[in-house]
């Protein structure tokens, strides 16, 4: 657990920190602070429930920007932590624009300015016991060229549970892109009690294998789908939910097919002790995907109330 | 005269037999699942089976060869100063069993953890322990054929064989895993075969085995299979052994949290496909178990 000092300390360009407690019976932030470019909103305590927008200026990340928000859920308190929009990754440029504000590296010195700056994203939780967090952003989206770092990091205490949707399209449809970034990097990484039970890790870019092999173009690789999903599911609290999307996928049996079926989704359990699930979606368009989300986690009504609810799947 | 790319030679033969009982004919390792769902009917059943192949192996060796690295490393590593110590006549430490056994189990839990598909977890374990009861019934020396070897190299045998079995117990007692990669690292090292090798070998048996199942489901012929593994295939081994021969994971390479990992260790590289592994028990009928 992090102590006062470490969440309150400084904040860095792009940082913020988010600690939530319940006194009484109502959720109250005892932090809520961002900085450039990261800006946090909370317009939302319902009971033990608190609502966070993780949002940037502009609505997107250029190169050189790096987010790094840092989350304490205390006990009993339950934080939905959404964002406005999918997350833009724009084309990496060398150098910086000039209001990023990057703190200089631990060298001194300002990175080169020959380097193609990648994006990145760090987010850090911290769930105490009897602790909910629901992160559910809208998707990640990179333009052409782009090239985005993720990482998220989940410490979970005793019976602290969580929902994690981590999600990317192919890019803007609307410029034809479809899957035309450089480099997508994606770490979601759970401990329970210390104890590491998960790590996902994701990487999608084109390789640069040899030349007497023909090219394989990172849009051949994830076709016909143009939007892939993840999402973990772990803990007491949300039991009901997890018993709901197994049986779901229980009952499917798959025939031969002649061609892909518009929306795939794979169920895996974390450990024996079936306190959680894995379960990653593809589906041709984003829209699918996210009423699929809506569908198969609707049982969230009863846990966090039809208010959230409806904010997160609208 | 003891010649050491002879010996690395032979070895590379006796584990690419195909008949070596390593349990992969009953893996497909998503095949099954990716044609049953419609993904090889858009080309021709070779265009689509060099596509999965190249995308299979791709994250696989991504995802697996810094564990095989890693194990590889830790026993090498061991088995130089357990030499050492012999040399200088030290008492063999179990102090030093207990330490690159408890290194191994790490390994190996964290390729449980990133691991995040029941069926591929299933596949990799049986494999794994497949491989060790290989080592141990096949490849140790019998009594009878001991005059076939010097006193050093025996006693190098009796402590690989010691390790394994250890390791082995530990599986048995269901404290570690037994994975795979983890397993091939072990017993390659402990076979003396090199790092580079181990890795290029892993990768081509896990082609091969694709190409196998390719011919059982039907979608390949016998003679069309062989062309593929020549032709495709060869470059394919070679450029992903070349790509994946320095990741390693975070283990033996010690990063600090957070830091930029992207380049140099273990990750999932085609999504689809951990999607379409996952789904495979969910087959109205199957021949494979992965």
């Amino acid at each position: 657990m992090p102590t006062q000092t470490t969440l309150t300390s400084r904040l860095q360009a792009g940082g913020g920190c988010v600690a939530i407690s319940v006194h009484g019976d109502r959720a109250v932030f005892s932090e809520l602070s961002s900085t450039y470019p990261l800006k946090l909103l909370s317009p939302y305590i319902q009971d033990t429930t608190a609502l966070v927008y993780l949002l940037t200026y502009g609505g997107g990340l250029v190169s050189g920007d790096e987010l790094d928000l840092k989350v304490a859920i205390e006990l009993g308190a339950t934080l939905v932590l959404l964002s406005q929009g999918t997350t833009k990754v724009f084309k990496a440029r060398p150098g910086r624009r000039l209001a990023c504000v990057k703190p200089v590296t631990s060298s001194g010195l300002a990175p080169s300015s020959k380097d193609l700056s990648s994006t990145r994203q760090s987010l850090n939780f911290h769930i105490a016991a009897k602790g909910l967090l629901l992160l559910l952003p809208e998707p990640v989206t990179c333009f052409r060229g782009a090239l985005y770092n993720q990482y998220q990091r989940f410490h979970i205490q005793d019976n602290g549970s969580v929902v994690i949707l981590d999600w990317i399209t192919s890019g803007r449809m609307s410029m034809g892109e479809d899957w035309a970034f450089s480099h997508y990097y994606s770490v979601n990484e759970i401990f329970h009690n210390g104890r590491r039970i998960a790590k996902d890790v994701m990487l999608l870019d084109t390789k640069d294998l040899n030349l007497k092999i023909p090219d394989r173009p990172l849009n051949d690789r994830l076709q016909p789908y143009s939007c892939y999903a993840m999402l973990i599911l772990y803990g007491p609290q949300i039991q009901s939910v997890i018993a709901e999307i197994t049986l779901k996928y229980n009952q499917l049996s798959v025939f031969k097919s002649k061609t892909p079926a518009p929306l795939i989704w794979s169920l895996s359990p974390i450990d024996p002790t079936n306190l959680g699930v894995v379960i990653r979606i593809g589906g041709r368009e984003t829209e699918m995907v996210k009423e699929w989300l809506k569908d198969a986690l609707s049982g969230l009504k009863r846990i966090v109330g039809l208010d959230v609810y409806r904010r997160a799947f609208p | 005269m003891y010649d050491d790319s002879e010996a690395d030679t032979y070895i590379m033969l006796l584990l690419s037999d195909s008949n070596l009982p390593t349990g992969s004919f009953v893996a497909s390792s998503g095949l099954e699942s990716y044609v049953k769902h419609g993904f090889a009917s858009s080309s021709s059943a070779d265009v689509a089976t060099v596509n999965f192949v190249r995308d299979s192996l791709g994250s696989y060796s991504q995802s697996a060869i810094p564990f095989v690295s890693d194990a590889h490393l830790a026993v090498v590593k061991f088995s130089e100063v357990m030499e050492s110590d012999a040399d200088k006549e030290m008492v063999a430490g179990e102090e030093r069993y207990e330490a690159i056994l408890e290194t191994l189990t790490e390994l190996d839990a964290l390729y449980h953890v990133m691991t995040l598909n029941h069926v591929a977890r299933r596949a990799s374990m049986s494999q794994g322990v497949a491989l060790l009861t290989l080592y141990s019934k096949g490849f140790s020396r019998p009594p009878s054929m001991s005059a076939f070897s010097s006193t050093e190299s025996q006693d190098h045998e009796t402590r690989m064989h010691k390790l394994l079995d250890l390791f082995k117990l530990r599986v048995r007692r269901e404290e570690t895993f037994g994975h795979l990669p983890v397993c091939w690292g072990i017993l390659t090292a402990a076979l003396g075969l090199t790092l580079e090798r181990a890795q290029y070998l892993h990768l081509f048996l896990h082609a091969r085995s694709l190409l196998s199942a390719s011919v059982r489901l039907n979608d390949l012929g016998p003679y069309g299979a062989q062309q593929v593994l020549l032709h495709a295939v060869r470059p394919l081994v070679a450029a992903e052994a070349t790509r994946c021969r320095q990741l390693r994971t975070e283990l033996l390479r010690g990063v600090n949290e957070g830091s930029e990992d992207a380049a140099f260790g273990p990750a999932n590289t085609w999504p689809l496909g951990e999607i379409l592994a996952g789904r495979h028990d969910l087959q109205h009928s199957r021949i494979f178990n992965s």
